[in-house]
């Protein structure tokens, strides 16, 4: 190469290294691709860069050439700024060194990992006023470095201390991004905790969401939330981060209060306590869980004057805390002990009415109790009473027959009324079906079950509340229990209203009745079983009550003496929407049945489908049909007649019976008598269908 | 021969205790709230030599009423102070009971224990005469 080629050469590489020096921006890569770039292009021995320590006291190596430089940069070469080494003297003077012998420069210094360098240059790196480093450059050849090179390396240095003095101001600018950064998402937690607490008042929810916001937003080491226990002698660990705070937790880990640790120091002073470097720190607990934590934070959560507990915050670095973390951090801490506050005092108010209820559920059972034993004891004493007169008449020989008769009478009526009582108490917890049930029917059925007086029960039910989701069967009894005790208080008028409720998907369901009404003290036992003021069981209102609890309901009284009562019930609202049917193999169905909603709506679908349907509410001149329905509770008939009237007709075995209530008994006379089946009453167009199947 | 006006709302209790006292040669004179016992007294002033009450029934006013019988012995006392009653009741309590006495009750007797019935009667119209 010619020195005016060569000259080119190195104009060429310079402009290179100038375009690299803007290009990348990490300053390792940056160091490194430029000692290979010397070497490369200048065909040198070795090159490296050394940059100052923050002191200034030492020049340490950051990129060499090769294996050699690898090696260094293993081993943290680094040379005293000022010492003897070329570098040392370098950075000392600020002025680029060489030694174009090196074996007579006294300065350089013998490195085993270079054992050929014949000559050396060792260029300062300068921003401004300051030298930041030194750049070196060795060759295996004495002499080797022309005039040409030393400016063209020089102008390579003086590019590659602005390179580094510009990359070190971008990392600070990172950094100054990565703080605002930091600190915004430390305001995100200490808010999301602030807001938790105002929301979450269990704090089995709250603390371990608080440890993990913490550890997550903060990224530190370890986070736990102590509590201090009933005595006030132990801080107990109520939530741990990670696989720490579970293993500690599974331990019952707890730390005394008092200056043993920096958690018990922190509850026992009601002080924060910051351990920057944990070894150092008299008050730190070593922790086997945590091996790594390197600095600590424990914070006291405070109420008032109180203190609640505390906050451990841990992490591997040492000075690890800034200022924002321990200002947010007390923050969140000092929200945290509000709603801990609030918690105990959720819990003392539960603990509270949890013993009223107790309290409540004495008081009923103790009133039920009383009633049951009133009730025992007045249907027991005739049988017992007559029991013991017929035994002595007996022994007498003095036996009156018709003394006989009424005593045994007493005896079956005492018995009857006490068999009455199993079926009120077993009866209401049957298994229940909840379906759709047409509201109109269900009270038509209680009524004519309980033999109310026509004329007394007027309905206005709001076409949006025509079906409820209940069982049909104890829809009926719950209803029935509710107008028999309407019509034995001597009412002239039930009035049943049903609307949608305001609460969404509920039915309100009012029954008004102008009977004697109860005084206040018959009320607040109204709902006791055994307790009745007309010589039942007393398990009506019971009964009815467990029937709308069932069904996902409510039921209220309200009653006036000498003006009536008001039940309120409210229940789950069902939509039945128009379906169409198809049928095969029935073609014409008699049905006999009151003229009622249910009798319409039931036509009215199988018109749709194609069935003819003939309706009768008397047993007159009954047609041929395929098949015969017949709804048990029909005004117009007693299941006697219609039983009867059948058989004549020669249809029992084509009738299926259809109840809103079925009844073992009943079912078992009605199959007894010949018919096909009896079903529950169908309300949908599916159960019809299924039904006609 | 001994007249018991005999008052108690459970229609099968009144009728069988009704029968047990005929049996054991007592006259009887029934009725089954405050009301009409008090009327029927009245009304057998001079022929009721004990009166049975039931502690539970309808008051004065024919609505139920817990411890309605004391009202009725109060009223009975009203008519004739010397009148011996028998409280009758299904609760086996003892403040009913002391209650009853302060009343002017002879006895207070819990229902299920009627064989004693009878003796009870025999021995307060015992010994009264």
């Amino acid at each position: 190469m010619t020195p005016a080629e060569r000259q080119t050469h190195l104009l060429k590489t310079a402009a290179r290294a100038a375009k690299m020096v803007t290009m990348i921006l990490d300053p390792q890569e940056l160091l490194q691709r430029m000692v290979d770039v010397i070497c490369d292009e200048f065909k040198f021995y070795y090159a490296g860069v050394f940059l100052l320590n923050a002191t200034g006291q030492y020049a340490v190596l950051r990129a060499g050439r090769g294996e050699a430089g690898a090696a260094m940069l293993a081993e943290g070469h680094k040379l005293l700024a000022g010492g003897n080494s070329m570098i040392g003297a370098c950075v000392q003077h600020r002025q680029a060194r060489i030694a174009l012998d090196v074996g007579a420069e006294a300065v350089h210094f013998e490195n085993p990992h270079l054992p050929n360098t014949r000559s050396e240059m060792a260029l300062p790196l300068i921003v401004g006023d300051e030298v930041i480093g030194a750049l070196t450059v060795q060759s295996e050849q004495e002499a080797a470095f022309l005039e040409d090179d030393i400016s063209a390396l020089q102008t390579m240095a003086d590019q590659l201390a602005i390179a580094i003095h510009n990359s070190n101001l971008h990392r600070r600018n990172q950094d100054l991004i990565r703080q605002a950064e930091r600190r915004t998402r430390l305001l995100e937690a200490a808010n999301v905790v602030g807001r938790e607490v105002t929301s979450i008042l269990s704090l089995d929810a709250l603390l371990p969401g608080t440890v993990n916001i913490i550890c997550e937003a903060y990224g530190f080491y370890y986070a736990g939330v102590f509590l201090l226990d009933e005595s006030g002698e132990y801080a107990v660990l109520r939530a741990g981060y990670g696989e720490a705070g579970k293993a500690m937790l599974a331990e019952g880990y707890r730390l005394k209060v008092g200056p043993g640790s920096m958690i018990g120091a922190a509850v026992s002073f009601g002080e924060a306590r910051i351990a920057l470097d944990v070894e150092e720190e008299r008050v730190h607990f070593k922790n086997p869980h945590l091996p790594h934590t390197r600095s600590e934070m424990a914070l006291p959560l405070i109420f008032g004057h109180r203190v609640l507990g505390a906050v451990t915050i841990q992490s591997v670095e040492e000075r690890a805390f800034s200022q924002d973390d321990i200002t947010t951090l007390l923050t969140m801490a000092e929200h945290l002990a509000v709603a801990i506050n609030n918690a105990y005092a959720l819990e003392r108010l539960k603990e509270a009415h949890a013993e009223l209820l107790r309290t409540k559920v004495f008081e009923a059972l103790t009133t039920a109790t009383t009633e049951a034993i009133h009730w025992i004891g007045n249907k027991t004493l005739p049988i017992s009473l007559t029991v013991s007169r017929l035994r002595e008449e007996i022994a007498e020989g003095k036996v009156d027959l018709d003394s006989l008769k009424e005593d045994l009478d007493m005896i079956a009526e005492s018995a009857e009324q006490i068999t009455q009582v199993k079926e009120q108490l077993i009866g209401a917890v049957r298994e229940q079906k909840p379906r759709p049930v047409l509201l109109a029917d269900a009270l038509e059925a209680a009524a004519l079950q309980r033999g109310l007086a026509a004329g007394l029960l007027s309905t206005q039910i709001d076409p949006s509340a025509a079906y409820v989701i209940a069982d049909s069967t104890q829809l009926v009894r719950a209803l029935g229990n509710l107008l028999q005790n309407a019509g034995e208080a001597g009412a002239t008028s039930v009035r049943v209203a049903a609307s949608p409720s305001d609460e969404r998907g509920m039915l309100r369901l009012v029954i008004l009745d102008d009977g004697a009404g109860m005084p206040a003290e018959t009320l607040e036992k109204a709902w006791s079983p055994f307790f009745s003021t007309r010589g039942h069981q007393g398990l009506g209102l019971p009964a009815s009550l467990h029937v709308v609890s069932q069904a996902q309901g409510r039921i209220t009284l309200e009653s006036e003496e000498g003006k009536g009562s008001r039940v309120e019930i409210h229940l789950p609202l069902a939509r039945v929407d128009g379906e169409s049917l198809s049928l095969d193999g029935v073609s014409s169905i008699l049905l006999v049945d009151d003229d009622d909603e249910w009798a319409a709506a039931f036509a009215a679908l199988l018109g749709g489908a194609g069935v003819k349907v003939t309706r009768q509410t008397s047993l007159k001149k009954l047609p041929a049909a395929d098949l015969v329905l017949v709804d048990e509770y029909c005004s117009a008939l007693s299941m006697d007649e219609a039983l009867s009237a059948l058989e004549k007709a020669g249809l029992t075995s084509k009738t299926v019976i259809l109840t809103a209530a079925l009844n073992p008994e009943r079912v078992t006379r009605y199959l007894r008598s010949g018919v096909k089946d009896v079903q529950p009453k169908p309300y949908t167009a599916a159960e019809i269908a299924a039904l006609l199947q | 021969m001994t007249t018991v006006l005999l008052v108690d709302d459970e229609k099968l209790v009144l009728r069988s205790l009704e029968k047990t006292l005929l049996r054991a040669g007592y006259d009887v004179v029934t009725a089954s709230d405050c009301k009409s016992g008090s009327e029927t007294f009245a009304q057998n002033r001079a022929q009721v030599d004990i009166a049975i009450l039931d502690l539970n029934m309808p008051g004065f006013d024919a609505t139920p009423k817990a411890g309605a019988g004391l009202d009725l012995l109060a009223n009975l006392k009203e008519q004739r102070a010397d009148l011996p009653v028998v409280i009758l009741t299904a609760y086996d309590e003892v403040n009913k009971a002391r209650e009853a006495v302060s009343g002017g009750a002879s006895a207070f007797f819990v229902k299920g224990r009627e064989q004693g019935l009878v003796e009870l009667i025999q021995r307060i119209l015992g010994g009264q005469g």
